[in-house]
């Protein structure tokens, strides 16, 4: 009984911090999917989220803080698409992907100055309080993740599948040049892909500061979706959210279990579970699970 | 994209911070070989910079610390600022001899808390400084370690591995994680009738020395004893979370940074967990009591420590808090502050002697028995002259938390020896003997 226990716990964690990675790998899908870029300045939005709502917390209380962030992260995604990505609109997307790396770089130094050199607290209602369901203890801050990312993730669906811009996106996504013709605004696009992922990069930070807080090397985590998405397949959307959710629960169950069943692996190999699990399943799917298989001619 | 060149980026994104988490050390340095180096790099006759008194020469110390974005800055700003308040203090007071001040301004570099940043650096300043007044960090030392001893550069560590015991070159300052972690253990079975200890530790030689420590200390009180090795990052901390949780030791013996303290200790108790901590010295952080850990460290946390906190009532402590003036009082202001003396009697020996450079600072410190601490630590934690296993010095203190304290917390249990760690024979790096 404890054993099942144990694990029901574990995967509970796991779902929790995966549906941190689910968020942010689907910002990372979003805008590979508009723009055939990876954009490695995630992980500076997800911080400066983070930060924002460490700053206003104290002020507006801490859900007004959210959505002050996530609005203000956007619309700062939505400057540096227009600032520094769309004058490269046709140059080699490797060159795009480096320029979003030094975007990233640029905006974690700024944000430092606003963290300190102390771990800041986000200010959520939740901090370590555990509840439990049928025996199960359960930290609130990952039931609080899972519904939240379950909320954001079927509103993004909906937008996608019901709106005029969801639509518009979709074409784009498909085939560019054709939805140009049909009067697609692809830099309209673009700019909403930046806004879309730097809006989730700011509820993922703001869920990884829960409990925590967050420092100057909270921005790490964020590679985590790299393998989630690359699990799932770089262009599903469906992929990025089982990706990260796999990436949360591969790593929760290695930490409770491997030394028990595989101690011969060192330590802390749930540091690397997440990168192995990718690599597992790129054998076997090199699209990934949901990812569309490239057709090449040569 | 191509997903070759996605591959390279993701592995340069996954290697960077493995990098700078100083899993790749570099080099010792090759040093400047015979004649490289000036007769007394480091030493002027023109004033220093900022002097007091024109018409004293200047020594300059150089300072490699983690002032930015390492997971110590909270801790090395103060110990830096601290050190640069130390050394105004003594040049007001006439300098070294009457014939020097020092110099702690001129050569200040930032580390990053990376071996490799630390090594190139120290490459840049070494020339120019005739010791380094701070170090900060083991394996960022470690990788300097070499060339320091080459080339003789008296320096003054910002750590407490027991590997320092070993170099003629480091000044170390209280004592190491190793004889921390043993007194923490003893202080566990005596105050806590601990049976069961498990060491939380990071790999290296701060978190290892401390482990094995506590190793020694289970073994010599027939204690069952486990250690668990973790990652830095508050995120990562899952695995710790779940040995204890599972193993239910009556006391974690933890060697973290202040971030991942909190994530251990505040996780385990919001899952049962009942058992103590003790801490070493880098583990705290006033700024973890505003943190939602609060309430399980001051329920289940105390500290060990190396000199008494901030807020103590010696001459030194007092002298400390009126150099600094109006601060945030931080336990970083207090090592730092600590550190300086024994680099200053070997100066004040040197420059007595007539041997100034770096021979002869470096006979100065393998002549001092006793230094004078101003009360913040007894005199024989400076004998830098007998071999490691009789100058170690094995005195450590408990600190509680302490809500009206200064830095957080207030001494529980006073500077004290405890029963493995007087027995010990330390005949190398206890890391080793993990």
């Amino acid at each position: 009984m404890d054993t099942l226990k144990g694990l029901l716990e574990s995967l509970v964690r796991g779902l929790g911090n995966g549906s941190v990675y689910a968020l942010l790998a689907l910002g990372f899908v979003i805008i590979y999917k508009a723009t055939r870029v990876i954009s490695f300045a995630q992980p500076a939005f997800m911080i400066c989220g983070a930060v924002a709502v460490s700053h206003l917390a104290g002020v507006t209380g801490f859900y007004a803080a959210v959505l002050i962030s996530v609005a203000g992260v956007a619309a700062l995604a939505l400057a540096v698409e227009r600032a520094a990505i769309r004058p490269m609109v046709g140059r080699p997307v490797f060159v795009v992907a480096i320029i979003t790396l030094g975007v990233d770089v640029v905006l974690r130094v700024i944000v430092n100055g606003f963290i300190g050199r102390d771990v800041r607290q986000v200010g959520d209602p939740w901090g370590f309080r555990t509840v439990h369901l049928a025996g199960i203890g359960v930290q609130q801050r990952h039931l609080a993740m899972l519904a939240a990312a379950v909320v954001v993730l079927l509103a993004v669906f909906a937008f996608f599948r019901h709106t005029r811009y969801g639509l518009a996106m979709r074409a784009a996504a498909y085939d560019q040049e054709a939805a140009l013709a049909q009067g697609v605004s692809v830099g309209m696009v673009f700019a909403l892909s930046w806004a879309l992922a730097g809006g989730l990069a700011a509820i993922a930070g703001t869920f990884v500061g829960t409990g925590q807080g967050v420092d100057q090397l909270t921005w790490i985590i964020a590679l985590k979706a790299l393998p989630a998405i690359i699990l799932g397949g770089l262009d599903s959307l469906g992929g990025a959210v089982a990706g990260g959710l796999a990436v949360g629960v591969a790593e929760s169950l290695v930490q409770a279990y491997q030394q028990q069943l595989a101690p011969w692996l060192g330590q802390n190999f749930a540091v690397v579970s997440p990168y192995v699990v990718m690599l597992v399943v790129l054998l076997v799917r090199p699209y990934g699970l949901f990812g569309t298989r490239e057709v090449e001619r040569v | 994209m191509n997903r070759r060149h996605l591959a390279a980026t993701v592995a340069a994104l996954v290697l960077l911070p493995i990098s700078a988490c100083g899993v790749f050390r570099g080099g010792g340095g090759e040093g400047e070989g015979k004649g490289g180096a000036p007769a007394a790099p480091g030493v002027t006759k023109e004033p220093c910079p900022q002097a007091v008194d024109k018409a004293k020469g200047c020594i300059y110390l150089g300072t490699i610390s983690d002032l930015t974005s390492g997971p110590f800055a909270a801790l090395a700003v103060p110990i830096t600022d601290a050190q640069k308040a130390f050394w105004k203090r003594v040049n007001a007071a006439g300098g070294i001899g009457g014939k020097y001040e020092v110099d702690v301004q001129t050569y200040v570099r930032d580390n990053k808390y990376n071996p490799e940043v630390h090594n190139q650096v120290y490459q840049e300043i070494k020339g120019k400084v005739l010791g380094l007044a701070q170090t900060l960090g083991s394996p960022t030392t470690a990788a300097i370690i070499a060339d320091l001893r080459a080339q003789r550069i008296v320096s003054a560590p910002a750590s407490w591995t027991s590997a320092w015991e070993f170099e003629d070159v480091i000044i170390e300052t209280g004592s190491n994680y190793c004889v921390e972690a043993m007194n923490s253990v003893d202080y566990a079975a005596e105050a806590h009738k601990a049976r069961k200890v498990m060491a939380v530790h990071y790999a290296g030689d701060y978190g290892a020395d401390a482990a094995a420590g506590a190793k020694a200390a289970a073994e010599a009180g027939k204690l069952e004893f486990s250690a668990v090795e973790t990652p830095s990052g508050a995120t990562e901390q899952g695995r710790a979370i779940d040995e204890i949780v599972k193993g239910k030791p009556d006391v974690v013996i933890l060697t973290t940074g202040p971030a991942d303290a909190a994530a251990v200790i505040g996780q385990s108790a919001a899952r049962g967990f009942r058992g103590r901590f003790i801490g070493t010295g880098p583990t705290w952080n006033p700024a973890l009591l505003k943190s939602p850990a609060a309430p399980a460290i001051k329920a289940l946390y105390e500290q060990s420590a190396p000199g008494l906190p901030y807020g103590a009532d010696t001459p030194g402590h007092r002298a400390m808090r009126q150099a600094l003036g109006n601060v945030t009082p931080n336990d970083g202001y207090t090592s730092g502050w600590a550190w300086a003396y024994p680099m200053k009697a070997a100066l004040e020996k040197m420059v007595a002697g007539g041997n100034v450079g770096r021979a002869g600072l470096l006979a100065a410190v393998k002549s001092l028995t006793t230094v004078d601490y101003e009360g913040m630590l007894p005199p024989e934690a400076g004998n830098f002259a007998a071999d490691p296993n009789t100058a170690v010095f094995r005195q450590t203190l408990i600190n509680k938390v302490d809500e009206k304290a200064p830095t957080g917390v207030s001494v529980a249990r006073d500077f004290f020896t405890g029963p493995t760690a007087r027995a010990y024979r330390l005949d190398g790096p206890c890391f080793n003997k993990l």
